[in-house]
């Protein structure tokens, strides 16, 4: 027990070095080492109190939702050129769209209303969520800066910054969605999802299992593309000024 | 006699250059002063980087003075709601950009976007965009037949002022002649007030009209 312990923390360092070194070729060693070793951390703390959570009273696990939903949209904000009123916008659009699908589960009766239930599907709903709105943000910025004559011709016609910006703002969803589209044809095929998973191994009934994990995971794509929908629409305003320019600071 | 068409007055306008994380700051326009006429053509000239864009920008709004007036007929561009002076003041940038579709719906958004019951053939003809290119898809063209889009799309918003910024510097030679006759017949066909910035002194030259030069942030009348 305590030999796979070392090897497995032993193996992950020694892969997380190798993914730095790697990583240095495209000058993200820094960024690719910390954000490694915090999750190495951030594990180890989770899995032993992870337990005690799920036997806290229910009101501590929509506290711990609400956190996570907040850490997540500060993620996100990270890759929106921490714009005024971004932050807000991410953790708002994360949050929102994350609680309104696990609503269902825990209303019909899909779930039990424990935190052991709560906690795990909250945390793939904004953790998605927040993948896919890191990625929208990303592409919507990363487009307006390639195509900013496109958009300033429209502009100049007198648009509204929302029609002068609604290519983009499809590319960014398309190109944020990709994994997720990819996911999901290829589910049962590429990918063996871990709710299915674990609920075979822990004895269910697997038609039960395989429904259960459908849901979720339609509900996971739904999660994704409405946050980050919500967002890159109030990224739009965050992009201009009242005056309908682009803002040079923006991009 | 009616006002001035456009007038600016002490326009100052400081662009930030970023680099890394410090960020310097330049004055590029440092006071100008312009007063055009309804139905004037005028040209403006200056080595690259003296401004010009910049100056174009400021007049239908696409950036911000730091101080000074810009007025358009007699009215203070910020107190135009920004999408309307942009369709009395139209603009047709260095190089063309077209937006996705035929070269049909093109010409026709800005004539849909207001509105304008400006007629896309007719336009097209003027512009001198063939027929049978009316169709096609717009990211198929040549530079120049996009620039002749661009100049038709701009017209469709029935415009009294086109701001052109280097309209034919992204043109090989045949084709830039044929986007500069077009554009001066356009200009008195349709009273248009022009604004017409060029690196070339003799497209200055050809075209007749009040001849400026931009340098060291002042706008200078060129004699002779
Ligand atoms: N948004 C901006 N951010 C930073 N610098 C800018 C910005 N816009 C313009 N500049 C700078 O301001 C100066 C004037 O630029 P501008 O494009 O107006 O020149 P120009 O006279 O049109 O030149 P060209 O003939 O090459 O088109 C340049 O030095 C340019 O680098
Ligand atoms: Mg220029």
């Amino acid at each position: 027990m305590a030999d796979v312990v070392v090897l497995a923390l032993g193996l992950t360092v020694a892969l997380l070095v190798l993914a730095t070194i790697l990583a240095a070729r495209y000058g993200i060693w820094k960024e690719v080492s910390l954000s490694g070793a915090r999750g190495i951390v951030q594990i180890l703390i989770l899995s032993s109190v992870i337990i005690l959570m799920f036997n806290l009273p229910l009101y501590w696990s929509a506290l711990v939702i609400l956190a996570m939903a907040a850490v997540a949209g500060y993620t996100t904000f990270t890759r929106s050129g921490r714009l005024d009123r971004m932050l807000q916008a991410a953790v708002a659009s994360i949050a929102v769209t994350s609680l309104a699908m696990l609503v269902p589960f825990f209303a019909l009766g899909i779930f039990p209303l424990e935190p052991r239930y709560l906690i795990p599907t909250g945390s793939i709903l904004i953790g998605n969520a927040m993948n896919v709105s890191s990625l929208a943000i990303d592409r919507y910025r990363g487009e307006l800066r390639n195509r900013r004559a496109e958009v300033e011709a429209y502009l100049a016609l007198g648009t509204t910054p929302r029609m002068a910006t609604e290519h983009c703002l499809k590319q960014g969803i398309l190109s944020a969605l990709i994994p997720s589209i990819d996911n999901m044809k290829n589910l049962g095929l590429v990918w063996i999802p871990g709710v299915m998973t674990g609920m075979l191994l822990s004895g269910s009934d697997p038609v039960q299992a395989a429904s259960i994990q459908v849901s979720i995971f339609i509900a996971i794509f739904l999660a994704g593309m409405i946050a980050s929908s919500l967002l890159l629409y109030y990224a739009t305003s965050a992009f201009f000024t009242h005056a309908m320019q682009l803002k040079d600071e923006a991009l | 006699m009616a006002g001035p068409h456009i007038e600016l007055k002490d326009v100052y306008r400081t662009v930030s250059r970023r680099q890394g994380t410090d960020s310097a700051s330049s004055a590029v326009l440092k006071g100008v002063d312009l007063t055009v006429y309804r139905g004037e053509l005028i040209t403006i000239m200056g080595p690259s980087g003296a401004g010009k864009s910049t100056l174009l920008r400021l007049i239908n709004r696409l950036s911000e003075a730091d101080s000074g007036v810009i007025r358009v007929n007699g009215r203070d561009v910020r107190d135009y709601d920004p999408r309307e002076l942009r369709r009395r003041v139209g603009m047709v940038f260095q190089i063309p950009v077209v937006f996705k579709g035929s070269v049909r719906d093109n010409i026709a958004f800005g004539k849909r976007l207001w509105d304008t019951g400006a007629d896309v053939d007719a336009l097209a003809g003027e512009a001198a965009i063939p027929r049978e290119l009316m169709d096609e898809d717009a990211a198929h063209l040549s530079v120049g037949e996009k620039q002749r889009v661009c100049i038709a799309r701009a017209l469709a918003n029935k415009p009294e002022v086109l701001l052109l910024d280097e309209p034919t510097s992204s043109l090989d030679r045949a084709a830039a002649e044929k986007v500069e006759q077009l554009l001066v017949r356009l200009q008195s066909e349709h009273g248009l007030t022009m604004l017409w910035v060029t690196h070339e002194q003799a497209q200055a030259r050809r075209i007749s009209g009040y001849n400026y030069v931009l340098e060291d942030g002042q706008l200078c009348r060129e004699h002779g």
